[in-house]
C-alpha cells in the first residue's frame, strides 16, 4: 500500500468541513483569541476525587493480615466441618476458641 | 515592608502543550481543544476552517489532557491533570455558541510523600472508561476507578515494581483494564503488561511481556479493536506486539530524529501519523491480513515520509485530510495532506499558522522610531523554528500603494460610476483648491467632475446615493448629479458669512458659520434650509452621525453634537429644532477639534477630541441624548481628527494625529490601539476594486492606501531565522542588532554541513574564528570531533540591520565553542561601541566548562572585525557594561574588566561566593547576581578601593532563571518552579547580620518559567499622564511564549486590589474547582506558602467581563469596607468618603488594563 493509497483512505466525518476554507492567501497567520469563559454560577461537582492516604506498604500489610486471618478462619472452619463429621463436638466450645484467636 | 506588586499578562501563553479532537461541545460538533499552559482553547471545525469559541482558564498548569467517552454517552468528557496534581473531569452543557463547563469530578491526587517521576506525569484513560491511570511518583501507579454510582471517586496507588518507566498505555479489547508499559533496567528496555483488578486495587497478572526491545524505545501506541495489541516506537525500529504476534521493521526514514508524538487517524486503528523532533511528518500504516476465522493479524508496520511541518508537540487529525500541528517550539499549524505530492515530494500544505512566541529565550526593549513607545524584540523558538519577533502595542497597516501629494486637508472616497459600495474616486482637498483622482484598477488618474467646484477647499464630500454627490466648501453646499453631470442645487449662507465647519450624513447637513448654525436637509434633489440658530460662541466641531442604526448609510440622525470655542463645551442638540438636550463643560483651555457619535457593541458613545491630543468620551443615551460616564484619555500630542471606518464587519474609529490610534470595543470596553504609522492627518475608508476593504490615509506629504490587520492589541512581526536565537543586544551606533544563534550541523565525511539553510548560512558576508590563540586549549582540553553523522551545535554572532532585519554578517565560532552572552557597549575612553560576546568551550566529559572567551567585535562600515579576545577560566554566562567597564559572570565568579588604552581587557576585581552566577543586573554602583541555586546576592562596587563588597544575600535555596532590580532596595527574581519573588535589602537594620540578609517580602506562583526580565513598557509613555496608578514597569518573557509585566502600586491601592482580588476569586467559580489561593501560592519542592504582596492582574481584569449584577455584588462589599477606597476624589467632602460605585471600579480597572 503506497502513500497515495494511505492518503486516499483518510476519513471524512463531514465533507463540508474545511470546504469553504479561504484559499486566497495560502499561509494565513492567526493570532486572534476567543473570548474568555467566566462563570459565577456555583454548580457542585457530581463526584469528588479523593486519594487514599494510606501508605501502600501499610495497605499491603493490612491486606496480608486480613488474608492471613481469612486463611486461619477458613482452616478452622474446615476443621470444624471435619470435626463435625468425625465426632460432632458442640459448637459452643469452638466459638470460644475462635474468639481467642481473634484477639 | 511590602513589595506591593501587580503582575499581569500582556500576551497570553501561545505554546501548545497538548491538543485533542473530539465531540466536546455536543455530539455533533467536531472540536479541537488546545492546552496552552494554564488555558484551554475550544475550537469548532467548520466549513470555513477552525473557529475559536472559548478560552477557559484553569487554576494550574495543564500537564495532561485527554478526551474520553463513557460507554453509551453522546459526547466526550475532558480529563485534565495539572502540574500540582489537581485532577478534573469537565463536561460541556449547551451548544457551541453558548455553553457552560461543568466540573463533573475534581480533586487533588497528590501524595504526601513520593519521588516525583523524572519523565513527567503520565495520565491514561481506559478505552472503555472504566478507570483512569496516573503515574505521578516513582514505583507507584495510581488508579481512579470511574465508578458512576458513588459520589466519591476513590483514587489509590498500586505498587509498580518497574522504576524507570517511559510510557504507559491501556490496551484495547481486554476483559479487565490492562496496561502496557516500557521500562528500563540494567539489562535494557522491556515491555510489560499488567492487568488491574479494580476490586482488589492491585495488579493481578501479567498477560504478556517482551524483554530486550530497542534501547531507545519510548512511545507506545495502543491499537484499538479488532486488531488490539500495541505499536512500540523506537529511534530506529517500529515494533508491533500483541502477546502472540511480533513484527518489527527498521525504516531508515525514522533514524534522522526522534519520534515525539502521534495521532491516530481512523477508528479501525490501521493508520497513524507520527511527528519527530526535526518536524518530519510520517505516516504509519499497519498492513493487516484477515484470517479464516475473521480475526485480523498485523503483517507489517509501514512508515513513509509525508513532508515537513513545524516541530510538533502534539498532532491531531481533524477531518477531510486536515491536521492540527500543536507546537511548543514554534508556530502551530493547520495543515492539509494532499493526495498528490508537490515538486519537492511533500504531501503537506500549510493552511493556517498560529503565532507562538515561545520559548522566549531573551528579549530587549527598544524604541527605534523614537516615538516614546517601546517595542519588544524577542529571541523566540528553538531549532529550525527560531525567529526574532517584533512585538509592539498597536495595529499594523499593510501598505499597498502610496502617492506623493503634500498639503492634504481632507480626503473622501466616492462612487461615481461603479456598482453600489465600490469606490472608484478619491477627492482630496487642499488650501484653496480640490483635486479628484479616479482609480482604474491599481492606477490613479486625475480627473474632473462637471458641476464640482475645484477652485475652493472642500470641507465635506460624499455620495448621497449612487447618482448624487454632495460637496460643501467654505462658500456653499452643492448637490451634483453624476448622471446628468451638473449642479442640481446649491445653498449659500448669508453673503457676509463663510462656512467654517460642516458635518453631514446621507440626507442631512449641519454647518456652521462662526456661531451660526444651519440645519439643511436634502429633499427631492434639493438642499433645503430647515432651521438656523445662533449659539453663544463660535462652533469648533460638529457631528451628525446616525446612531439609531449604524448599518444603514442613509439613515437620518436625530441629534447633532457640537463643540464650542470660548466656553469649551460639548453639546447635544435635538433635530430638527436644534434644541439643546445636554451640555458638558470640558474644562481647561484647549478647544474640541473633532466630535463624533458612534455605536460600539450596542452602546452609544460621544467622543470629543481636543487640540492637545487628549480625548473625552461619554456614554450617550440614544433616546434622550443625555451624556454620562465622562472619561478622558490621552492619545497623542497634536489635534485629533476622528473618523469612522469599517473593518472586518465592525465599526471602528480612527483618531488621526501624531500618534494615530484605532478606537474599538472589546468585551463592551473601549480599547485604544496605536497604529504603526508616524502621523496621519486625515483618513477615509476605501473599498475600491483593486484595494478592497482598505483605508486611505493622508500624512503631511503622501496618501497611503493600505489594509488594517485584524484588530488586536499586540502586533507581532516574525523574522524567521531557521536556527535558534539565544541572546540579543541592540547597538544604536551601528543601527544593528547583535544576535547569538545556534544551528545544528551534521558531520559528514569529516566535514561539518549545515542541516538546512538558515540565517547564518545565508548572511551577506561571513567570517570564522579559531581557537588556536588560546593557550589552555591546545594542551589537553582540545575537544575531539565526534563520530560521523553526529549533530553538532554551531554558534554564530549575527549582525542584523535594525530596519530591514537582513543578516548583514555572520561570524561563526568553532565547533564546541558555545556563545552564551552578548552586550553592546562603550568602554573607558574609547569612543567605539563594541559587541562583546562571552563563550564557553564545551567538553562533553566535563561537568562545567573550564575555558571560555570574551571576544570584542567592532562593526563599522559594513565590516565586522575582532578587536581583541580574552581567555577566561570558565563559561561566560552574562556580560554587562558597568561604569564604563565590563562586568562578566564566569562560572562561579563575577569579574570586572577594565578596558585599557592598549585595547586589552584587564581584570580589576572579582567576587567568588557563588555556585554558578547565571545572571547579572546593575544599577549605579550595585550589582545583583542571580545564582543557579543560591538565589540572589547584592554587591556594591567600591570605586575608591576598586573591589566588590557583598552587601546582602537571600539565603533561600532558590534556583534562579532571571532577576531584575526594581529599585535601589527591591529585587525581583524568578525561579524554576514557576514562581516569582521579591527580596529587599534592609539598610536600616541595626546589626550587620540583619543587613547581610535580604528579606523575602513577596512571592507569587506565576505558573510559567520566566527566562528574561527587562525594564520597559509596551504602551506610549505620555508626559504628565497621571491616569495610570502604577510606578515602574518590568516586562518578562516566558518559556510558553507569554509576555507579562510586573509593576508596583501604592499601599492603599494594593489593599483595595487585594480585596477586589479576594472578592473576584469568590464570585468567579474556577473551572475544575481549584482554589485561586492554592494556584497562586509560592510552591517549590521544599515549601508551599500563600502568595504574598502580589496581585494577580489577570484576575483583576476579569472584573470587566462580569455581569452588572455580579459587579454590583462586589461593589457592595466595598461599601462595607469604606476605608479601602483608594480614589483621590474622596477627600473632597471634608474627609468623608463617597460611596464606591460599580462605575468607579470599572474605570479603575480599565485604567489598569491600559498599562499593557
Amino acid at each position: 500500500m503506497s502513500v497515495s493509497e494511505f492518503l486516499e483512505t483518510l476519513p471524512s466525518y463531514d465533507k463540508n468541513n474545511f470546504s469553504r476554507f479561504h484559499t486566497d492567501s495560502t499561509n494565513r497567520t492567526c493570532v486572534k483569541r476567543p473570548s474568555v469563559y467566566i462563570t459565577t454560577e456555583e454548580i457542585p461537582s457530581e463526584q469528588i476525587i479523593v486519594t487514599e492516604k494510606t501508605n501502600i506498604l501499610l495497605r499491603y500489610l493490612h491486606q496480608r493480615w486480613d488474608s492471613a486471618q481469612n486463611a486461619v478462619q477458613q482452616k478452622k472452619r474446615d476443621q470444624i466441618a471435619e470435626n463435625n463429621i468425625e465426632d460432632a463436638i458442640p459448637k459452643k466450645r469452638l466459638r470460644i476458641e475462635l474468639n481467642t484467636t481473634g484477639l | 515592608m511590602a513589595a506591593n506588586c501587580y503582575v499581569v499578562t500582556a500576551h497570553k501563553a501561545t505554546g501548545v502543550t497538548s491538543c485533542v479532537t473530539g465531540n466536546f461541545t455536543s455530539g455533533k460538533d467536531l472540536n479541537l481543544i488546545l492546552a496552552k499552559n494554564n488555558r484551554l482553547e475550544v475550537h469548532l471545525v467548520t466549513p470555513e476552517g477552525l473557529r475559536a469559541i472559548k478560552e477557559i482558564g484553569i487554576n494550574g498548569k495543564i500537564s495532561v489532557m485527554k478526551l474520553f467517552r463513557p460507554p453509551n454517552a453522546k459526547k466526550d468528557l475532558l480529563f485534565l491533570i495539572t502540574m500540582r496534581y489537581n485532577a478534573m473531569i469537565l463536561q460541556c452543557h449547551g451548544d457551541s455558541d453558548n455553553f457552560d463547563i461543568i466540573t463533573k469530578a475534581h480533586g487533588n491526587v497528590a501524595d504526601r510523600i513520593g519521588k516525583v517521576c523524572e519523565n513527567g506525569i503520565i495520565a491514561i484513560v481506559d478505552p472503555l472508561a472504566r478507570v483512569i491511570g496516573l503515574r505521578l511518583y516513582e514505583g507507584l501507579f495510581k488508579i481512579i476507578p470511574l465508578d458512576k454510582e458513588n459520589n466519591e471517586l476513590k483514587a489509590c496507588s498500586i505498587r509498580m515494581e518497574e522504576i524507570e518507566v517511559f510510557d504507559i498505555e491501556f490496551l484495547h479489547g481486554c476483559a479487565n483494564p490492562t496496561i502496557i508499559l516500557i521500562h528500563q533496567d540494567v539489562n535494557g528496555r522491556h515491555i510489560k503488561t499488567h492487568e488491574i483488578s479494580l476490586k482488589d486495587k492491585e495488579f493481578t497478572k501479567n498477560p504478556w511481556k517482551q524483554d530486550n526491545i530497542e534501547n531507545e524505545a519510548s512511545m507506545i501506541i495502543p491499537v484499538p479493536e479488532p486488531i488490539c495489541g500495541a505499536v512500540i516506537i523506537g529511534q530506529e525500529s517500529i515494533l508491533y506486539h500483541n502477546g502472540s504476534t511480533y513484527v518489527a521493521v527498521a525504516p531508515p526514514v525514522i533514524k534522522d530524529s526522534n519520534v515525539c508524538c502521534y495521532a491516530r487517524i481512523d477508528t479501525k486503528g490501521t493508520s497513524y501519523l507520527l511527528g519527530d523532533m526535526s518536524g518530519h511528518l510520517l505516516m504509519l500504516l499497519l498492513i493487516t491480513e484477515e484470517n479464516a476465522d475473521g480475526t485480523i493479524t498485523v503483517k507489517k508496520p509501514k512508515v513513509e515520509l509525508l513532508g515537513e511541518v513545524n516541530i510538533p508537540e502534539s498532532i491531531t487529525y481533524l477531518d477531510n485530510s486536515v491536521l492540527f500541528i500543536g507546537s511548543r517550539l514554534g508556530d502551530s499549524q493547520l495543515v492539509k495532506l494532499n493526495k498528490v505530492a508537490d515538486e519537492s515530494g511533500s504531501y503537506v500544505s500549510i493552511m493556517e499558522t498560529f503565532t507562538n512566541l515561545g520559548p522566549i529565550i531573551d528579549m530587549i526593549v527598544v524604541d527605534l522610531e523614537r516615538q516614546g513607545q517601546g517595542q519588544l524584540i524577542t529571541c523566540s523558538g528553538a531549532y529550525k523554528e527560531g525567529s526574532l519577533r517584533i512585538i509592539r502595542n498597536g495595529i499594523g497597516i499593510q501598505e499597498h500603494a502610496s502617492i506623493d501629494l503634500p498639503g492634504i486637508k481632507g480626503i473622501w472616497a466616492l462612487n461615481l460610476a461603479s456598482t453600489e459600495g465600490i469606490n472608484d474616486t478619491i477627492v482630496l482637498s487642499f488650501v484653496g483648491h480640490t483635486r479628484i483622482l479616479t482609480l482604474h484598477g491599481e492606477e490613479v488618474e486625475e480627473t474632473d467632475i462637471s458641476g464640482f467646484l475645484s477652485d475652493k477647499q472642500t470641507f465635506y464630500c460624499g455620495n448621497v446615493n449612487s447618482e448624487l454627490i454632495l460637496q460643501v466648501t467654505s462658500f456653499s453646499a452643492r448637490l451634483i448629479s453624476t448622471r446628468k453631470k451638473q449642479l442640481l442645487s446649491e445653498w449659500k449662507p448669508r453673503a457676509d458669512r463663510t462656512i467654517s465647519v460642516v458635518a453631514c450624513n446621507g440626507s442631512q447637513i449641519i454647518c456652521a458659520a462662526g456661531s451660526e448654525l444651519y440645519y439643511l436637509e436634502l429633499i427631492m434633489d434639493e438642499i433645503v434650509l430647515k432651521k438656523s440658530l445662533t449659539l453663544e460662541h463660535d462652533v469648533s466641531c460638529l457631528d451628525m452621525s446616525p446612531i439609531s442604526n449604524v448599518d444603514s448609510k442613509y439613515e437620518k440622525s436625530e441629534f447633532v453634537a457640537v463643540g464650542l470655542w470660548t466656553d469649551i463645551s460639548a453639546r447635544i442638540l435635538k433635530l430638527p429644532a436644534l434644541e439643546e438636550l445636554c451640555r458638558e463643560q470640558l474644562g481647561g483651555e484647549i478647544i474640541a477639534r473633532s466630535i463624533l457619535m458612534t455605536v460600539f457593541d450596542g452602546i452609544t458613545y460621544l467622543l470629543c477630541a481636543l487640540g492637545d491630543g487628549s480625548m473625552f468620551y461619554f456614554n450617550m443615551d440614544k433616546n434622550s441624548g443625555m451624556l454620562s460616564d465622562r472619561k478622558k484619555v490621552t492619545l497623542g500630542t497634536q489635534p485629533i481628527v476622528l473618523s469612522t471606518f469599517r473593518s472586518l464587519a465592525t465599526t471602528n474609529v480612527f483618531a488621526c494625529s501624531d500618534r494615530p490610534t484605532v478606537i474599538y470595543s472589546s468585551n463592551h470596553k473601549l480599547v485604544f490601539s496605536n497604529v504603526n504609522l508616524k502621523q496621519v492627518n486625515h483618513m477615509c475608508s476605501l473599498n475600491a476594486e483593486a484595494y478592497p476593504d482598505s483605508l486611505a490615509l493622508a500624512t503631511d506629504n503622501t496618501i497611503t492606501i493600505g489594509t488594517i490587520d485584524e484588530i488586536q492589541k499586540l502586533h507581532i512581526r516574525t523574522i524567521p531565522l531557521g536556527e535558534a536565537p539565544r541572546r540579543i543586544a541592540y547597538q544604536e551606533a551601528s543601527q544593528t542588532f547583535g544576535v547569538i544563534t545556534m544551528r545544528v550541523d551534521t558531520l559528514d565525511n569529516g566535514v561539518l554541513c549545515p542541516s538546512r539553510p538558515s540565517a547564518s548560512t545565508q548572511a551577506q558576508s561571513s567570517s570564522q574564528s579559531t581557537l588556536s590563540s588560546l593557550t589552555l586549549v591546545n594542551k589537553n582540553n582540545c575537544p575531539v570531533l565526534p563520530d560521523m553523522g553526529t549533530e553538532i551545535e554551531i554558534h554564530n554572532l549575527l549582525i542584523i540591520d535594525q530596519n530591514t532585519f537582513e543578516v548583514l554578517h555572520a561570524h561563526q565560532l568553532p565547533p564546541n565553542e558555545y556563545a552564551l552572552s552578548i552586550e553592546s557597549c562603550k568602554l573607558g575612553d574609547d569612543p567605539n561601541y563594541y559587541y562583546v560576546v562571552g563563550t564557553a568551550l564545551v567538553n562533553p566529559e566535563e561537568s562545567e566548562p573550564k575555558i571560555g572567551r570574551i571576544i570584542m567585535f567592532l562593526y563599522e562600515e559594513g565590516k565586522l572585525t575582532q578587536v581583541t579576545e580574552k581567555e577566561v577560566k570558565g563559561g561566560c554566562y552574562c556580560l554587562v557594561e558597568f561604569n564604563g567597564k565590563l562586568l562578566a559572570s564566569i562560572n562561579s565568579t563575577v569579574r570586572l574588566f577594565e578596558w585599557t588604552a592598549e585595547k586589552e581587557l584587564r581584570i580589576e576585581c572579582s567576587h567568588f561566593n557563588n555556585i554558578l552566577a547565571l545572571c547579572l543586573k546593575t544599577k549605579g554602583d550595585f550589582v545583583l547576581i542571580g545564582d543557579l541555586m543560591r538565589s540572589m546576592t547584592l554587591l556594591q562596587y567600591k570605586t575608591m578601593e576598586g573591589n566588590f563588597e557583598e552587601i546582602s544575600r537571600d539565603y533561600n535555596p532558590n534556583w534562579m532563571t532571571a532577576i531584575e532590580i526594581m529599585d535601589d532596595d527591591t529585587f525581583l527574581g524568578s525561579e524554576n518552579h514557576f514562581n516569582l519573588f521579591v527580596c529587599q535589602k534592609d539598610s536600616a537594620a541595626t546589626t550587620d547580620e540583619e543587613r547581610q540578609q535580604m528579606a523575602e517580602i513577596g512571592h507569587f506562583h506565576l505558573g510559567d518559567l520566566v527566562n528574561v526580565f527587562r525594564h520597559g513598557s509596551l504602551v506610549m509613555q505620555h508626559s504628565g499622564d497621571t491616569t495610570t496608578p502604577t510606578h515602574g514597569c518590568i516586562l518578562f518573557g516566558t518559556v510558553n511564549g507569554a509576555i507579562g509585566l510586573v509593576t508596583q502600586v501604592s499601599p492603599p491601592l494594593f489593599d483595595f486590589l487585594h480585596l477586589l482580588q479576594e472578592k473576584l476569586s469568590e464570585v468567579i467559580k474556577a473551572v475544575g474547582k481549584v482554589d485561586h489561593k492554592f494556584w497562586r501560592s509560592f510552591n517549590t519542592e521544599l515549601k508551599c506558602e500563600p502568595s504574598e504582596s502580589f496581585i494577580d492582574g489577570d484576575l483583576i481584569e476579569s472584573f470587566l467581563d462580569l455581569s452588572q449584577k455580579d459587579m454590583e455584588l462586589i461593589a457592595q462589599s466595598f461599601r462595607e469596607n469604606p476605608q479601602l477606597l483608594p480614589f483621590g476624589k474622596d477627600n473632597t467632602n471634608g474627609g468623608i468618603k463617597e460611596e464606591i460605585t460599580v462605575n468607579d471600579i470599572i474605570k479603575f480597572v480599565e485604567d489598569l488594563t491600559r498599562i499593557h
